[in-house]
């Protein structure tokens, strides 16, 4: 029994192996690790370009130099966002734009707490504005409410809004907000997170995210389409395995590329970024990017990267399994590379469309931009509970994904046993 | 080692590509001859379980073959007629990933492939791509991956296809020599290549066997005979009309004509000991006047 269970395993490795390498050997898919490669460097040094330090009169610094200065000036602001420290920053404030010579100068002096200015800015705003002046002209006992502003804000818009207009929430998803709003743990802790600001706050993750996607695309469409393209069916079907553990290892190379490409190229951009900028600011809430103030989720830096990564991940296991799928089926990789490309794109541009944002918000690009859509009220109701739409959309898509797995198995099987073409 | 076809058919559609075909065959060198479209290649499919009949069932000693599923596939050794392979893989990768699809033992996989390599003459280009084999070598390829299994059933469509003589020669010596203590069906369209190997020879026509039986037994059933004659060219057109001509040399002076009919074609015409090809074209073909001619 041992002995062919070993059998067993031998084989199926082999076959996992000459898999892969049919994947990894074809000169059009090495040149997509390559230009993956680019893109992922390429992107990780914009990113971190991003980071600015501003020096009034002296041209501004960017990159790890802008990220040592702006450490040290909000080092002396690091530490629970109480009311007294919202009243400073008040008057820190008002005093820097009594006294600075220039706009530029006061803003370069102001930069060790811009993020609480920032904050209080687009708290007071009006819902849907945001006034960049806003601190300039507030009392500092009305910035130190600020985190009653935030829930009584959430409570005066959903108020304006009557239920069953477009955009309305629904009694139990206001409830839903609410309850969230007053769980936030308050006040906020305030530390550098220059890092994690360039990571996720960035343009450039769900950007690199469609990108890693069509990429790997290229690489797995070719895995079952390919036995018909080369005309190599005849005789993977007609062999023992061929209509099983060989259909198997395909899948599992398929897998296995989209597992290993995906992280690899993630994890090597975040590495990049967070070596280069510190990765300090992890545990601080997500709340205090002022991009994310209206956010419902009430997690950490450390917590918001996890799901980026793990529902970026789903999203890209489904996209790229149906792209197999679609292999599997058609026998065609051109329309299985099209698969990536349209349901990673084409939802962005329908999503505009007014009419169809709501329906557009359950597609799986939105696991592609967990971190731009994090700050918006999308919700999911099940059994009359009322989710956030990530709460609902990660774990939907990977069960829809274990379910594609076996549809691919089966229906490529059954190809191995059909008028292929009219015979002779 | 029994294979039985019994009353097999495959239709697409409207057009029955095979009809109604009992043929059983045991080891030996099984050749099947037909024109291009006589249903050769989907008969061999169905043999190879590609294809499904549409009705009628192939056994191998006695138990069906779909039925027999991976066991049945275990001794099968197929090289199809659009040999397809994976061009960025090396000669040896290539006929190591197919034994592991055969479910060999990477270990005997690895003997097994070497000594194929060699039989087949391509222990040199073992490194080399599979792209950048020619035409023959990547049939000899085809042959290496067919017998990794050491099938007892070896399905060979249209091997020689596209190969200079040469080639042809040399892999017609090769089958011969694979074709021990096991069943090897061959299909051709070229006569030569069955001839002096085949232990059966197997006519098919619009899907259906028209004729089995040995070179000799074929040349025997013929019932027409084999005519040398000598003309003048003017006189071809209307003997190519008339009857079926197997071969034709222009001189200066004439034509020389091998004619199939049952009656003298011109006076002076001798009788001549028919071989294969004029079996062949006695079956499959036609006049040039004739409608479709195949041939």
């Amino acid at each position: 029994m041992y002995f062919y269970i070993t059998l067993g395993k031998g084989l199926v490795m082999k076959m996992l192996q000459y898999e892969l390498k049919k994947i990894f050997l074809k000169p059009v898919n090495r040149a997509m690790l390559v230009l993956l490669l680019a893109i992922v460097l390429i992107g990780s040094f914009l990113a971190i370009r991003d980071v600015k330090y501003y020096r009034g009169d002296h041209p501004e610094l960017s990159g790890p130099l802008a990220a040592r200065e702006l450490k040290k000036v909000q080092k002396q602001w690091e530490g629970p966002v109480t009311g007294d420290v919202l009243r400073r920053v008040v008057k820190e404030n008002k005093a820097i734009n009594d006294s600075a010579e220039s706009a530029d100068i006061g803003f370069a002096k102001k930069q060790g707490f811009a993020d609480l200015i920032n904050l209080i800015c687009v708290a007071f705003s009006e819902p849907g504005k945001y006034d960049p002046y806003m601190c300039d002209s507030i009392s500092p006992d009305k910035a130190a409410k600020l985190y009653e502003r935030r829930v009584s804000r959430l409570e005066k818009e959903i108020s304006e809004l009557e239920t069953g207009l477009p955009g309305a929430f629904s009694e139990k998803e206001q409830r839903y907000l609410v309850r969230q709003y007053k769980n936030l743990k308050t006040p906020l802790y305030y530390e550098y997170a220059e890092g994690w600001k360039a990571l996720l706050d960035s343009q450039y993750l769900p950007t690199l995210m469609i990108i890693i996607i069509v990429i790997i695309g290229f690489l797995v469409s070719g895995i079952f389409s390919d036995e018909f393209q080369l005309k190599a069916d005849s005789i993977f079907f007609s062999s023992k395995l061929g209509r099983n553990k060989a259909i198997l290892s395909k899948i599992k190379a398929g897998l296995l590329a989209i597992t290993i490409l995906y992280w690899s190229a993630m994890l090597l951009f975040s590495a990049i970024i967070l070596g280069t900028l510190g990765i300090g600011g992890a545990g601080c809430m997500v709340q205090l990017s002022f991009s994310n103030w209206e956010c419902m989720y009430n997690i950490t830096y450390f917590q918001e990267w996890l799901l980026c990564m793990f529902g970026g991940y789903i999203g890209n296991l489904f996209i790229l399994t149906l792209a197999m799928f679609v292999s599997a089926k058609s026998r065609s990789a051109v329309l299985s590379i099209a698969v990536p490309f349209v349901l990673s794109c084409v939802p962005m541009f329908l999503g505009r469309v007014p009419v169809l944002a709501d329906f557009m918000s359950y597609f799986p690009d939105m696991l592609l931009r967990i971190n731009k859509f994090l700050g918006d009220f999308v919700f999911c109701e099940i059994g009359g509970t009322v989710f956030g739409v990530y709460t609902v959309l990660i774990p939907c898509y990977l069960l829809l994904s274990l379910v594609l797995f076996p549809m691919i198995y089966y229906g490529y099987k059954k190809m191995g046993a059909v008028p292929a073409r009219a015979g002779q | 080692m029994e294979v039985n076809i019994i009353d097999l058919t495959k239709e697409f559609g409207d057009f029955t590509a095979v009809n109604c075909l009992n043929i059983t065959m045991q080891n030996g060198v099984y050749g099947l001859l037909g024109v291009n479209g006589a249903g050769k290649t989907t008969f061999m499919r169905m043999l190879c379980t590609l294809l499904r009949p549409t009705s009628g069932k192939i056994t191998c000693d006695g138990t069906e073959i779909f039925a027999m599923d991976g066991e049945y596939r275990k001794i099968l050794g197929y090289l199809p007629q659009d040999f397809g392979f994976y061009p960025d893989f090396t000669v040896q990768d290539y006929l190591l990933y197919i034994a592991a699809i055969k479910a060999v033992r990477p270990a005997v996989a690895r003997k097994r492939v070497k000594e194929l390599l060699e039989k087949v003459g391509l222990e040199k280009a073992a490194h080399k791509k599979m792209k950048k084999l020619s035409g023959g070598m990547k049939r000899r390829a085809g042959i290496a991956q067919a017998m990794l299994n050491n099938p007892k059933i070896l399905i060979l469509d249209e091997p020689t296809a596209g190969l200079d003589p040469n080639e042809r020669i040399r892999f017609r010596n090769l089958i011969s020599e694979l074709s021990e203590d096991r069943l090897v069906l061959l299909s051709t369209h070229i006569v030569s290549d069955v001839e002096y190997i085949a232990n059966e020879i197997l006519l098919m026509k619009d899907g259906m066997l028209v004729c089995r039986g040995t070179a000799e037994q074929l040349t025997a059933a013929m019932s027409e005979n084999v005519w040398k004659c000598y003309v003048e060219k003017k006189s071809v057109p209307r003997l190519l009309e008339k009857y079926k001509i197997s071969n034709l040399k222009t001189d200066s002076h004439g034509v020389e004509l091998r004619v199939i009919a049952k009656e003298k074609p011109v006076s002076d015409a001798v009788i001549e000991a028919p071989v294969l090809e004029d079996v062949f074209l006695y079956y499959f073909g036609e006049r040039v006047g004739d409608e479709n001619a195949a041939v």
